[in-house]
């Protein structure tokens, strides 16, 4: 049984335990914080992010992420183009962890989102833990996408030796450092409790026989 | 599970307080709105920023690197090296070039690229920026004519680029000489344009040379003016002697062509864009008058003209009235059947066009221009007259000749032979060949003279000297004996005027007296110079009293 049943919920300020009417807004009667069973909106505003994070991945990936400028020669990299040329020299490790870093993870992060909000829409009830799982992961491997905005900030700080080398973040950064952020807001507003909503249902209907 | 005391329990919990129904558009989806906005706007950015696909052809790809050498005009970006590709026959590179938007206009058949690297010529060091930054590709854009994506870039930096303004003008000369692209253009010795090009005509007859005059010297160039080369260092032996041309340093290194234009050619009009001049070989060649009409005379000498060549002058009193034309062997007119130098000259009567007639009596205008209408009649005349042509030496360096022609009333009379293809002038030997035909002269009188005779004379006047001699030998004895009698005589002499001077003679007396004052008398000076040098006052105040 879910407390949202039996139509209770405690405050998530000061954990008091209230009666919830089923939908609307409502907040604590002692500490004013705004009450919910579920996320209000968690659906309809996961994806309004995840849409907006798929939008910036594509400039994240065409734009130079950075343009390096040597002796008045200017170089600018976009993230895949940064791997070939990792791999191309022989780093092939670092090309490794950087393509996976960058361009898989936040492509598997929003498959996996995109996964989760489908089949939480469609009311599934399939393989729940694994799916609570998998929101976990995506929740706890989200920041670390951030590195390689931190690298492009890193180094535009501090190679500025005008005619010599100055390095300027690109238009990709930007764009990239906004698919980190999006997918983790889209993950924070992602209610997990959704997953297992529906088993309950499923549960409950079979209860009376049981 | 639900158990039945349960829900009494929570009977006692309180309600949450139901907020108002908030109503309205969810924020939240402002976000992808705004990420496609964004992603949409810098996706139109770049596509708006893309300009046409061109290609140029360059000999080699030196110093190009795909996706980093840029396309630049007065050194601003203008478009991205894109790809670098060999053409189909592999003969050339093809540079795939993304250009900015808004250069369409601007890529026309007259656009023209080059590669922008460091390179050393006659005009000076260019390009040292791009030792560092790398070599990038010039780009001179030009609105005139047909539109095109396909160029074939320059392999050297064109001289003038439309930031230049001037006129471009043809030269015609030829030979090159020493004209050098970028070589510079003078004009009284100021460096004020630059050859631009030279190519041969199309036919092998002249070359081609283009020159760009900066703006506001190109004012300067008449249809009038004349260009001539100043590359080098010109040394000209002629009658007139050694002669050193240079203009400058730059010029002697590089080379050059300089021009003018003489004051009587300053109301010309002034020249359009590709007017085509002569480029002469100096600036004599250049100022000279161009000779276009001559009338053409023979002129026969019966010696050598070793020292003459085409091209001397012909002088009437020293005042250059043609040129010789040529030197040709004909028949010999003394020598029947063998062959003599003939030299054909040019009398030009242009040249003496300029000299004004001083005391107008003489020689009217009028007589003038009919000697320009008809110079071969003129000439007739004054050969009846005593007109001859001679051979001078025009510098006794070089031993260079030239033609005098000049009135010699004296002259054995003959006439103008104008039989031939040319009407012929008599001539005289010159001055030098005269000289040796006296000598001649000479030399074949002495042979004629009785030398014989002369001898014989001699040898009588020989026979008659050694008679004198024998009669002078046999009076000596008497001659001698007088002579020693008056030796003797001298002797005596002698002693007695040595008796008078000695010490206890007459006049040895004397002298020891003279002596002996004069010795008395420096005594006293001695005493006086003393006294003096203790009392110097005594010359003013005289011998005080002791």
């Amino acid at each position: 049984m879910r407390a949202r049943d039996a139509g209770l919920a405690s405050c998530h300020t000061c954990g008091l335990l209230l009666h919830l009417p089923a939908s609307g807004h409502t907040h604590c009667p002692r500490c004013k914080s705004p009450m919910h069973l579920r996320k209000p909106n968690s659906l309809s505003q996961t994806w309004a992010l995840l849409i907006a994070a798929m939008v910036a991945y594509l400039p994240a990936n065409l734009y130079p992420v950075m343009t390096v400028v040597s002796f008045g020669k200017s170089q600018s990299d976009t993230i895949l183009s940064g791997v070939i040329y990792l791999f191309v020299h022989g780093d092939w490790p670092l090309a490794l962890i950087v393509f996976i870093a960058s361009v898989l993870v936040p492509l598997l992060k929003m498959v996996a989102l995109l996964y989760l909000l489908v089949t939480v829409q469609r009311k599934s009830h399939l393989r729940n833990q694994q799916r609570t799982r998998l929101y976990r992961v995506v929740e706890l491997v989200g920041r670390w996408s951030m590195v390689d905005i931190f690298v492009v900030a890193l180094l535009a700080a501090l190679v500025n030796v005008g005619a010599v080398a100055t390095i300027e973040p690109g238009a990709g950064a930007i764009a990239f450092s906004a698919v980190v952020i999006l997918t983790m807001f889209a993950a924070m507003n992602f209610d997990p409790r959704l997953i297992w909503d529906y088993e309950g249902e499923k549960n409950g209907n079979a209860e009376p026989a049981g | 599970m639900a158990t039945p005391n349960q829900p009494d329990d929570f009977d006692t919990v309180p309600d949450a307080v139901v907020d108002a129904e908030s109503k309205g558009f969810p924020v939240v989806w402002l976000l992808p709105l705004v990420a496609l906005l964004v992603g949409g706007w810098l996706f139109y950015k770049t596509e708006s920023e893309k300009g046409p696909e061109i290609t140029v052809t360059f000999n080699t790809a030196e110093g190009i690197e795909e996706g980093k050498t840029y396309v630049k005009f007065r050194d601003v970006n203008v478009g991205n090296v894109h790809t670098v590709d060999f053409t189909e026959d592999l003969k050339a590179v093809e540079l795939s070039i993304m250009m900015k938007a808004g250069s369409e206009e601007y890529l026309t058949e007259k656009s023209r690229f080059w590669v922008v690297k460091p390179r050393v010529g006659a005009g000076g060091v260019t390009g040292l920026g791009t030792l560092f930054s790398g070599a990038y590709i010039a780009f001179e854009p030009s609105s005139e004519g047909e539109s095109r994506k396909a160029f074939v870039g320059l392999e050297t930096p064109p001289i003038v680029t439309i930031d230049k303004q001037g006129t471009r003008f043809r030269l015609r000369a030829d030979e090159l000489g020493s004209v050098s692209i970028g070589a510079p253009v003078y004009f009284r010795q100021f460096d004020i344009g630059e050859i631009t090009d030279y190519k041969l005509a199309d036919d092998y007859s002249y070359v081609d040379i283009g020159v760009f005059i900066t703006a506001p010297y190109d004012k300067y160039v008449h249809t009038g003016t004349y260009f001539w080369n100043v590359g080098g260092v010109s040394l000209s032996m002629g009658a007139s002697g050694a002669k050193l041309e240079m203009e400058s340093l730059i010029a002697l290194m590089s080379g050059g062509v300089a021009f003018e234009t003489l004051p009587e050619f300053l109301d010309t009009p002034v020249a359009g864009e590709d007017t085509v001049f002569t480029l002469y070989e100096n600036r004599t060649k250049a100022l000279e008058r161009p000779i276009t009409e001559t009338a053409t005379f023979v002129l026969r000498f019966d010696g050598s003209i070793r020292g003459l060549s085409a091209g001397a002058p012909v002088e009437y009193r020293g005042i250059r009235v043609g040129t010789v034309k040529a030197i040709e062997l004909g028949a010999d007119p003394n020598n029947k059947g063998t062959v003599g130098p003939v030299v054909l000259i040019d009398i030009e009567p242009q040249r003496t066009m300029n000299y004004q007639d001083i005391d107008k009596s003489k020689a009217s205008e009028e007589e003038i221009s009919e000697f320009e209408k008809d110079p071969v009649a003129r000439i007739g005349m004054l050969v009846k007259r005593g007109l001859r042509a001679r051979l001078q030496t025009g510098s006794l360096i070089t031993g260079q000749l030239f033609v005098e022609v000049d009135i010699f009333p004296d002259a054995a009379p003959a006439v103008m032979v104008t039989g031939g293809q040319y009407p012929e002038i008599p001539t005289l030997p010159n001055s030098l060949e005269g000289i040796i035909a006296s000598v001649d002269r000479i030399l074949d009188k002495l042979e004629d003279a009785d030398l014989q005779g002369t001898l014989k004379n001699l040898n009588a006047l020989m026979v008659s000297t050694a008679g004198l001699a024998s009669t002078l030998e046999k009076g000596m004895p008497e001659l001698s004996a007088e002579l020693l009698a008056t030796l003797k005589t001298a002797h005596s002499a002698m002693a007695t005027l040595e008796a008078s001077t000695s010490a206890d003679g007459e006049i040895g007396i004397e002298l020891q007296a003279a002596l002996k004052e004069i010795s008395a008398a420096a005594r006293s000076l001695r005493v006086m110079a003393a006294y003096l040098e203790r009392h110097p006052e005594a010359l003013i105040k005289g011998k005080g009293t002791p």
